[in-house]
């Protein structure tokens, strides 16, 4: 990274940035703090490149127009926070069963209900197991900077439409509101050749349609098969973590999103205290990195999630350790991110209850 | 090292500029730098806040309980944050709109008169770029220059004819506390 292409900016607008970079032809959207800025942005910038824009009357129909844009083969997004995409589940289970490319950006705020606009964390089982009926799965990659806001919504849109998959770039709150320098770089992936699905009218070719309803049973059970199949090629090819200092640690912290700068903070005072600590953070949520979780499981190395949700992502980091080692909870439902001192003195307590209870 | 601020003032006195031109000094002087605003219900006339953090290496944390530096433009702030300094941190604030009382005797103040200043100047709109003037001459990790860099990035060509008056208005906020660096 050149210093020269360095900007401060803010996390909502580099996703919003990064999305124009990536090719993004319309977006649609209803303002929701704490991510009114990505439309703000977008608004003046799609009209200048003369790429589609609506300020939709809901989030509901937001995200069905993103549905419509992305059945003809372009790249659409749109953005919410937390409640607002709680009310586009439903369009998320026809995208995924649809195989559609839709990237949604949810910048987490408070719950559950109306909740409030400060940051959390809440919305992981939301994204990872999600609140559409059937079996479907998300592509849910979760950014822990600035700089990780641009690369992921990159990255969000080349996975969306290499798999026809919908993908959540799970922001919070705090990135989006917080700058940082960060540089755009170009959008480093290849084109994906949509012409042999998309609704581009019919002309010189047999008709095509887009739909979900199944009135064949059999024909069903083969398509909820190829979607889950084609899941495990996605957790086989792009399931992807971060580690640190895990080689000699005998504790894990672990956390997801913004919160993983405050866990590397907690693990530098730790090992200054003598505490052999390291750090994993799953960067896609949905595939889950089970496989390298439980690994470093096996290898003795206990677990302490930290998140700012009642336990869900611990939930996950439990069922993938399999009890080879101990997985504890730190955390804190809403509002100020858990300070790197809380972490060091509730991980302190954890590994003080655990040497009393093996003398 | 890592030192963090906390920036304080009335809504419309330019305190998230200020920290904003803050952040893109240290980020031009090569160090890692978040600015994150309190974002929310406030307002124009409420009270806004922002916080810098600069560090060598990775910022540890974004938000923190208690700051290095704070720098306050008005009375709600000096009394909201005044508890928030670290024991032997400074607080630097607007004398024109904050009494000069000095609550705490384990840290350092600096009390300027940036509102009247400003208004000298031309403008109280300004009075965000004096204070920034009124850090650099006594604190050690920012400099002027760093902090004209900053205004310059900010502004950027859009806005290029407000350099001057800016630049004016840091010049004379550095100049205005004859004490020298903490």
């Amino acid at each position: 990274m050149s210093e020269t292409d360095k900007v401060l900016i803010k996390g909502n607008y580099a996703i919003a940035q990064a999305a124009v970079n990536a090719g993004c032809q319309c977006y649609f959207g209803y303002p929701i703090t704490p991510q009114t800025e990505i439309g703000e942005y977008l608004s003046g910038k799609m009209q200048e490149l003369r790429r589609g824009y609506v300020c939709a009357e809901s989030e509901l129909a937001a995200i069905n127009m993103v549905i419509g844009a992305v059945s003809t083969g372009v790249k659409a997004m749109t953005s919410s926070s937390s409640c607002a995409v709680a009310l586009m589940q439903e369009a998320l289970s026809y995208a995924a069963s649809d195989e559609l490319p839709v990237v949604l950006v949810n910048v987490m705020r408070a719950g559950p209900g109306l909740g409030y606009i400060y940051p959390a964390q809440g919305d992981y089982n939301q994204s990872v197991y999600g609140g559409g009926n059937g079996d479907y799965k998300i592509i849910v990659l979760a950014p822990s900077t600035v700089q990780e806001c641009i690369d992921l919504t990159y990255k969000s849109f080349y996975l969306a439409h290499k798999y026809k998959n919908p993908v959540i770039l799970l922001a919070d709150g705090l990135l989006g509101q917080m700058m940082e320098p960060a540089s755009f770089g170009e959008y480093p992936y290849p084109e994906i050749d949509n012409s042999s699905w998309a609704l581009t009218g019919a002309k010189g070719r047999n008709s095509r349609a887009i739909y979900s309803c199944a009135r064949d049973e059999k024909k069903q059970i083969e398509h909820i098969n190829h979607l889950f199949e084609k899941f495990e090629l996605i957790s086989k090819n792009e399931t992807s973590w971060e580690e640190f200092e895990t080689d000699d640690a005998d504790i894990i912290l672990t956390a997801f999103g913004s919160m993983t700068r405050n866990i590397k903070a907690a693990m530098k005072v730790l090992r200054e205290k003598g505490i052999k600590a390291g750090c994993f953070r799953p960067i896609t949520l949905s595939p889950f990195p089970h496989k390298r979780i439980n690994e470093l499981g096996k290898q003795g190395k206990d677990f302490i999630v930290v998140e700012m949700n009642m336990g869900q992502m611990f939930k996950d980091v439990k069922y993938a350790v399999n009890g080879e080692s101990k997985t504890e909870l730190v955390n804190r439902p809403v509002g100020e991110w858990l300070k790197v001192e809380e972490i060091v003195s509730a991980v302190e307590k954890i590994t003080e209850k655990s040497y009393a209870a093996s003398i | 090292m890592e030192k963090n601020f906390i920036l304080a003032g009335f809504g419309g006195q330019g305190i998230l500029l200020a920290g904003t031109i803050l952040a893109n000094a240290f980020m031009l002087d090569d160090k890692n730098v978040t600015w994150y605003p309190c974002y929310g219900a406030e307002m124009r006339g409420g009270t806004v806040n922002c916080e810098v953090v600069v560090s060598d290496t990775e910022v540890s944390s974004v938000h923190k309980q208690n700051c290095d530096y704070a720098l306050v433009l008005n009375q709600q702030s000096f009394d909201r944050f005044i508890n928030n300094v670290k024991t032997g941190g400074t607080i630097v604030a607007n004398s024109t709109l904050v009494s000069e009382a000095k609550p705490r005797n384990d840290i350092q103040y600096v009390f300027a008169p940036m509102g009247d200043l400003a208004n000298s100047l031309g403008t109280s709109k300004v009075t965000n770029v004096v204070s920034l003037g009124v850090l650099s001459s006594v604190i050690d990790i920012i400099s002027k220059d760093a902090l004209k860099l900053g205004i310059e990035k900010v502004l950027g060509e859009k806005k290029k004819d407000l350099l001057p008056l800016n630049i004016k208005a840091l010049e004379a906020g550095a100049e205005l506390v004859s004490c020298a660096k903490l």
